[in-house]
């Protein structure tokens, strides 16, 4: 690896702090009595609403259905996160520093890995969100559940839920690409 | 040209005056006829007897004592906040009245008083003088009466 | 649109467009509607125009009652009723104090819920408008000649008088009924101090008849005793159903904390339908128990110059359908059921339950039937449970979320607003399929439709009353007014034709065509009429009168002085009556009367009335009183002055004008 690519490399694994200063998912609803919608971005230590107290208005939402409320500290993979995030960084500056051609592989494998744990992770979640309802809920709609899409729109009942990446995942994703790129144009290189 | 312009304003006011409201149709109608009768001399009739609903003379000849106490009892109630008998007031003073206007002239004051003060010349003065316009006070017809009966015998003493 | 496109493709799947993310984050309707030119004309009410009904909107939490004109939407008057208006001297003036004496005391302030129109042979007739007051129970009764409140009454063994004030077709009665249920003692019916939680106990509910006087006097012929659930709406059968009234309850769960969760459990509720023409029979007959049951009867007494009395009622009788046979039964409906609407036809009774997710319509006829066959499920505490599936006429599907209160068009068409989903639903009575849907901004409670609650519905015009207002509005902080929206429904599909802002919370609304009260309008009260003790007939009866510390002022008004507009003689400890009679005799001319360092509030006296104020001046000094209502040229001339001497002084009361 030419200088060059180990810059990129590290830039790789330097885009990734960016991961800890922006959303890196978020779930809107929009409803007609919620004019400016509803919405709670995900980070990669918390769950926040998009305006101060979205999460609360959402919560109170979903205690008419009977879904748990959403309390970000009781949630563990919130504070896993920026370990593994931390992990990346320094491990891809590593990378970068050490020129070695076949971890990039191993970093990305592992990287994309996550990435994928973590999607699924978000489904479970989403999954129990919306399918474990209190049973004394005030409305129970017979064979209605709430799961939050994973990616994409899904009407519940009159509420519109949109489910999206945010910056964060997009600045992962670059990140991914960069060190893809460096692992292919340094082929030559070896 | 100039026709057509003229012609022009012409169609637009006609528009405009047929264009007023059918609810207050009616209102205008008074509102104009006003303005114009205003400029139109008045009738001998209603320069001595006013404009309103009596529009026959009325003459008394001696004054009937129970319907005059009936009109007393109407004045003090309705009309003596602004008139005395003897004192300028809110209104002119009433003592001798009945010596200067004719009972037609009091009672159409009473009972149209709007219509008098945009018409008649006597009471348009007076509003002048006295800037307080005169109010209806939704007396009948019969009220009037009585109570011209009572200013007749005020205006006897 | 095109957000709306993507949204719904296979795109999403793509994450990696960075470019999505972003249009996420900045797209949100704001529920923009096909406001044209078309709907502009349909409200518009040319200047000097009149509107084609009269809008009666409960004030909700101000007390009073609203009223707009429609189609503009243009808030034309406020009628006080339960809360005292200093605008008006209304609670304030001597005249109006009684009108709001309770069994706990004076009471200045009210909850006003749900106006209701006199109604004869089923059709709103112009004559009064009835409402009631939630927290210290008590139903008024106000006049659509002087839109003046002439009458109210306090509701005993009541608390939380919400399912009110819904009129029979003849206006035979008006009812009432506990919201909330109160401890009652087996033998005596009165409040008892017992524990909270022996709710299941000791709680009961109880059904209220007001008699209505071919004058519109009101009394409490008879109570219903009921289990103490929460009886929250009613409405009185009419045609075929007429002698019946229906009531929602809910909390058959008896629940008395964290209602929320614990008023929610059961699948099904029960709508009481109470033969009210039997109960009716029953009283008359001396049957049920006379018991304690202190309430205030408050009305204006026009044999006496308009002067408001109090008369204390001491006891009240009550039915218990235990004993009477065939006097209530339960109709099973899901769940928590808040409104209960009869249409026009009196065939049919649709309940909102608002946290069920349909519409159940039942039927009277089979409701007969069923009572015929004693086809019941069950018991509820002595009072028989009719069979769901027995009566019911069919469920409305898929009827929007919350589902609340139902009006009619008189054209076969039920609307049904939903609270949750925030849109109302029109429905066909017969086939129960939904035909239309419309959504409201934002989340509405009741609905009206003039006359929609009568046998002869006007199915032109419906109006949302809206619970949640929020960018509506130019914003004015965190408080502001409800918000209203005016629907056409003349056609096949809604058209939401005007926003128009509320007072107070417009729970429930009337509305009645124009010329069925415009003609009978007051302009002002006859002079000569007055039988005020305290009236003064005239410029030359105006006085002062001292009667040990008491002063009587017995003043006139007319454009644009007092008589007396100087008084003297007046003493700091005195209690002064200013006893003020406006002699003009035209419409429109009120006068108003302030006195400086009153602690109560204006008067505005109309033609023709006399109104008292007390005032206990506290300072010795000249103080200055003064016309409030700008009733002349002249007006800025209306003024007069008390001396004001000390408790000790030996100034003798003298007084005058122009002198």
């Amino acid at each position: 690896m030419d200088n060059q690519k180990r810059i990129l490399m590290a830039l790789a694994a330097l885009l990734l702090i960016g991961v800890y200063f922006v959303p890196i998912w978020s779930i809107g609803m929009e409803a007609p009595q919620y004019p400016e919608g509803l919405g709670m971005n995900i980070t990669v230590d918390n769950i926040v609403g998009k305006e101060k107290n979205d999460l609360n208005n959402i919560n109170g939402l979903n205690h008419y259905i009977g879904m748990k409320e959403i309390q970000p500290d009781s949630i563990p993979e919130l504070k896993i996160m920026p370990f593994i995030f931390g992990f990346l960084i320094i491990s891809g500056l590593i990378i970068a520093f050490t020129g070695k051609r076949k971890w990039i592989l191993y970093w990305l494998g592992l990287f994309v890995l996550l990435a994928v744990a973590g999607l699924v992770d978000f489904y479970i979640w989403g999954y129990d969100y919306g399918h474990n309802l209190n049973p004394d809920a005030p409305i129970k709609v017979p064979g209605m559940t709430y799961q939050p899409p994973l990616i994409g729109s899904k009407q519940l009942l009159n509420i519109d839920a949109t489910s999206l990446p945010h910056i964060g995942f997009y600045l992962s994703l670059l990140s991914m690409s960069i060190a893809g790129l460096v692992w292919w144009k340094s082929k030559e290189d070896e | 040209m100039q026709i057509s312009k003229i012609a022009g304003v012409l169609a637009l006011a006609v528009v405009l005056i047929a264009g007023c409201g059918q609810g207050s149709e009616t209102e205008n109608q008074t509102e104009t006829d006003g303005d114009t009768k205003k400029e139109q001399e008045l009738t001998d009739f209603e320069m001595l007897n006013g404009v309103g609903p009596v529009d026959e003379e009325i003459t008394i000849e001696e004054v009937d004592e129970e319907l005059a106490k009936e009109g007393m009892k109407i004045f003090d109630m309705k009309c003596g906040a602004c008139h005395k008998m003897d004192n300028r007031y809110v209104g002119p003073p009433l003592g001798s009245v009945m010596n200067t206007r004719t009972p037609a002239f009091v009672m159409n004051m009473i009972l149209n008083p709007d219509g008098m003060l945009q018409k008649h010349p006597i009471a348009q003065s007076l509003q002048a003088e006295y800037i307080t316009p005169m109010p209806d006070q939704q007396l009948s017809r019969e009220d009037a009466r009585a109570v011209v009966e009572y200013l007749v015998q005020e205006s006897q003493q | 649109m095109m957000i709306k496109l993507i949204k719904k493709s296979w795109l999403w799947s793509l994450a990696a467009i960075v470019l999505l993310g972003f249009i996420s984050m900045g797209c949100s309707s704001n529920g923009e509607f096909g406001s044209s030119a078309d709907a502009a004309e349909k409200v518009y009410v040319a200047p000097g125009e009149y509107d084609e009904f009269y809008g009666f909107f409960s004030g909700g939490y101000n007390g009073q009652l609203g009223v707009y004109g429609l189609p503009s939407g243009r808030h034309i008057f406020t009628i006080p009723v339960f809360s005292q208006a200093a605008v008006s001297g209304w609670g304030y003036s001597e005249e109006t104090k009684p009108m709001f004496q309770t069994t706990d005391g004076f009471v200045p302030w009210g909850d006003a819920h749900h106006p209701e129109l006199s109604q004869t042979n089923g059709e709103t007739d112009g004559r009064w408008v009835f409402i009631n007051e939630n927290n210290t129970p008590r139903i008024a009764r106000i006049g659509l000649d002087d839109f003046k409140t002439q009458e109210i009454i306090e509701i005993p063994n009541s608390a939380g008088n919400h399912a009110s004030s819904f009129v029979t077709p003849n206006t035979e009665y008006v009812s009432a009924a506990t919201r909330f249920s109160v401890p009652m003692d087996e033998e005596e019916l009165q409040n008892m101090d017992v524990s909270i939680d022996s709710y299941k106990e000791n709680f009961h509910g109880t059904l209220s008849f007001i008699k209505v006087s071919d004058e519109g006097a009101m009394s409490v012929d008879f109570q219903i005793r009921m289990p103490g659930f929460n009886y929250d709406l009613s409405h009185a059968g009419k045609g075929p159903s007429d002698g019946w009234s229906f009531f929602t309850s809910y909390n058959s769960e008896q629940a008395h904390t964290l209602l929320e969760i614990n008023a929610s459990k059961n699948d099904k509720d029960y709508i009481a339908a109470v033969n009210w023409r039997k109960a009716a029979e029953y009283a008359a007959e001396g049957r049920g128990k006379m018991i304690p049951g202190e309430h205030y009867r408050n009305y204006i007494d026009h044999e006496e110059g308009g002067v408001a009395k109090s008369e204390l009622i001491e006891e009240v009788r009550v039915l218990d359908p235990r004993e009477l046979e065939g006097l209530v039964y339960f109709l099973p409906t899901p769940k928590s059921p808040h409104g209960v609407d009869v249409d026009p036809s009196g065939r049919y009774i649709a309940a909102g339950g608002k946290l069920s997710t349909v519409i159940p319509v039942h039927s009277f006829a089979k409701i007969q039937q069923a009572i015929e066959d004693e086809d019941f499920e069950g018991e509820e505490m002595g009072i028989p449970v009719l069979n769901y599936n027995s009566i019911l006429h069919g469920e409305v599907q898929n009827p929007g979320l919350g589902p609340l209160h139902t009006e009619f068009d008189g054209k076969g068409n039920a609307y049904t607003t939903a609270f949750i989903s925030s849109e109302i639903v029109k429905w066909d009575l017969e086939t129960l399929e939904v035909e239309d849907r419309i959504d409201v901004y934002y989340s509405p409670g009741h609905l009206m439709i003039p006359g929609g609650d009568s046998q002869k519905p006007d199915g032109k015009y419906l109006v949302a009353l809206n619970k949640i207002t929020k960018d509506r509005y130019l914003p004015t902080g965190p408080e502001m007014f409800h918000s209203a929206q005016l629907i056409d429904i003349s056609g096949d599909k809604m058209e939401l034709l005007l926003d128009f802002p509320t007072e107070g919370e417009p729970h429930y609304a009337q509305g009645i065509a124009a010329e069925k009260v415009m003609d009978n309008q007051k302009r002002f009260y006859e002079i000569a009429d007055n039988a005020h003790p305290y009236v003064t007939q005239g410029e030359k009866e105006a006085r002062v009168e001292r009667d040990g510390n008491t002063v009587h002022v017995y003043m006139t008004t007319i454009r644009s002085h007092y008589a007396p507009d100087n008084i003297e003689g007046i003493k700091v400890g005195d209690e002064v009556y200013f006893h003020v009679t406006n002699l003009e005799q035209d419409w429109d001319v009120p006068h108003g009367f302030a006195v400086k360092g009153a602690n109560n509030a204006e008067l505005l006296i109309m033609p023709g009335e006399t109104l008292t104020l007390k005032w206990e001046p506290k300072k010795a000094g000249v103080v200055p009183f003064y016309c409030t209502d700008f009733c002349s040229a002249l007006h800025q001339e209306m003024s007069g002055y008390v001396r004001v001497s000390p408790a000790d002084s030996d100034v003798e009361i003298s007084y005058g004008t122009g002198q």
